[in-house]
């Protein structure tokens, strides 16, 4: 008797709170959930997007992937080479800054401003405004007596390239995770750094012993963000560099969005290849997360 | 004492000097565009680091014509007022219901939309532009807006959930339950009210997600007149191919309102950005 009511009072509440749910859930489930799920039937067709009759063809779509698509691997390896760059990068000079600006006693806020700025515009323009920079300003910046070495081709040269993208990526995301580590070093209990004092810590041991091991939080958050991003990478690409030259800078969600939208039209076989993005990019976080974590722990 | 006190002070001289001149690199392009975009052409190949001649707002005014500047603009703020609307009211609803009610069914719901924060936009979106097609989404600043509830939700509850409970002290609803209020009753007259702080986190990072996204517009919306600022912009720079000056206007107008709402509201879009990182 006791168990029945209370399988009631359950089936009450479940209710109630499902009435709660359900406008988010409705929302959710035909944007995101349906999509996720489906895009794996979609992954075994041969649909193109126009023909509304496709047919199942099983693994076919992944086996093509696997034993002929040169150019998916080729923007695969170059987005993993770009993730690595990125993540260090970014991370390097976000810190960087972060304990620049906390070293000062006034001041602290205006530069806070202005290094987050970058992180409102969209990359798109960043993008677009940075190529203004790289084909323009410092071709003629190179022109002046010592400055020759600007001159490079910036956007037309694979290399050269590369690194365009990562001076932008890195110009337009490193003001956010600056604002994290941060509110992470100002977390710090002031007490710690005054006692480092009296030992006589320098003030390299003190970041090294005490600054590095308090902010191990904040360097799982902005990895974790900053590999979700990266692997993602669309926008400053697409402004930048488009691809080019050729196919060189060519990242995964360019391709993928070229072989759906914009060239082939090949729609289930985009979805296969947008599958193994999903895939990899689950494998490396959470990878990401448990070392992270273990060494949070740790500390 | 004295010692340490100078040689912080010569730290501190460095520190400040480096950030100055990392401060103007990072302003420069912004700066750049802004100096340049009030040149002719031939002004700006012959020097680009000098002032304007005389400040000619022709290239503005070209295009913000061509860009449908005002259009555009409205058409950002619809997709942007009906996404936000809906993530907000729908999450917290959500999010409070699943944080007080500690059934199975609750766990599992509010586990599915967790794990969903994981999935990444990319390997949905061929997918969800067939299924945004089927209900009528595609081409349309209503249906985008939408469409970024559903990708919304996920996170916002996520954070409402860990607000209310954490946040919401439990006495003030059991008060109201004895009162006589029901489930919706002390939602909307108790909890709602309460959830100000957290809104303020929500809608900052997602109004700033949703106004600054430009592959979601660039698959859903096909006629130039739902255009976004972002597709608009990025139409004018294959117009103007080569025509410097007139491109750099278009980005600054481009970049007027974030500029704006940054100038306005930067304690708290820096606040907000930390707590939502923090939280997720």
């Amino acid at each position: 008797m006791p168990l029945h009511k209370k399988n009631g009072l359950n089936h009450g509440r479940n209710v109630q709170m499902f009435l709660f749910v359900l406008p988010a859930l409705i929302c959710f489930a035909a944007i995101k959930l349906v999509p996720a799920v489906s895009g794996i039937f979609y992954s075994m067709t041969n649909w193109n997007g126009l023909n509304p009759h496709f047919r199942f063809i099983g693994f076919e779509n992944f086996r093509t992937l696997f034993t002929n698509d040169s150019d998916f691997w080729k923007s695969m390896a170059f987005t993993l080479k770009y993730v690595i760059a990125a993540v260090v990068l970014m991370n390097f000079v976000a810190l960087f800054l972060a304990i620049l600006i906390e070293n000062l006693t006034r001041g602290k806020g205006v530069f806070r401003t202005i290094f987050y700025m970058p992180n409102m515009i969209s990359m798109i323009i960043g993008g677009f405004m940075w190529q203004f920079i790289f084909n323009q300003v410092l071709y003629q910046l190179s022109q002046n007596p010592g400055l020759g070495f600007l001159d490079q081709p910036w956007t037309s040269n694979s290399n050269f390239a590369f690194v365009a993208i990562l001076v932008v990526a890195t110009w337009g995301g490193a003001g956010y995770l600056m604002v994290i580590y941060i509110a992470a070093i100002q977390g710090i209990p002031q007490t710690l750094n005054e006692a480092a004092v009296i030992d006589g810590a320098g003030s390299f041991q003190r970041f090294r012993h005490i600054t590095i091991p308090m902010i191990r939080q904040a360097f799982t958050i902005c990895f974790f963000v900053t590999l979700n991003n990266a692997f993602q990478v669309f926008d400053v690409v697409y402004s930048l560099t488009g691809g080019g030259p050729g196919r060189d800078t060519q990242v995964v969600a360019i391709n993928i969005y070229e072989e759906a939208f914009a060239r082939n039209n090949r729609f289930g076989y985009a979805t296969a290849k947008s599958t193994i993005l999903f895939l990899v990019i689950l494998v490396i976080t959470f990878f990401q997360l448990r070392l992270m974590k273990n060494r949070e722990e740790e500390a | 004492m004295m010692y340490e006190k100078r040689k912080s002070r010569t730290g501190q001289d460095i520190a400040l000097a480096l950030l100055i001149v990392l401060a103007a690199y990072c302003l420069f392009p912004i700066f750049m565009a802004l100096l340049n975009s009030f040149k002719t052409k031939p002004e700006m190949f012959t020097d680009v680091m000098a002032f304007p001649q005389k400040f000619s707002v022709e290239n503005y005014a070209r295009s913000f014509r061509k860009m449908k500047y005002l259009a555009s603009f409205f058409n950002n703020l619809v997709i942007v007022a009906i996404g936000m609307g809906g993530i907000a009211f729908f999450s917290a609803m959500a999010g409070w219901a699943m944080c007080r009610t500690k059934t199975k069914l609750s766990g599992f719901l509010f586990g599915l939309f967790v794990f969903s924060m994981l999935i990444p936009f990319n390997s949905i979106m061929i997918p969800l532009y067939r299924i945004a097609g089927a209900l009528h989404l595609t081409n349309s600043t209503v249906g985008m807006g939408v469409i970024y509830i559903g990708l919304g939700v996920g996170m916002a509850i996520f954070m409402y959930h860990g607000f209310a409970k954490s946040s919401i002290p439990l006495e003030i609803e059991e008060a109201a339950c004895i009162d006589g209020c029901g489930m919706f009753a002390t939602f909307f007259l108790i909890v709602m009210p309460l959830l100000g702080p957290i809104t303020a986190t929500i809608c900052i990072m997602n109004i700033l997600w949703m106004w600054n996204d430009f592959l979601l517009p660039l698959i859903m919306l096909q006629s130039p007149k739902n255009y976004t600022l972002l597709l608009s912009t990025n139409m004018l720079f294959g117009q103007y191919s080569s025509d410097w000056p007139a491109i750099l206007s278009a980005l600054v107008l481009a970049v007027i309102p974030v500029v704006v709402l940054y100038a306005f509201l930067q304690k708290n879009i820096l606040q907000g950005i930390v707590n939502g990182a923090v939280k997720s």
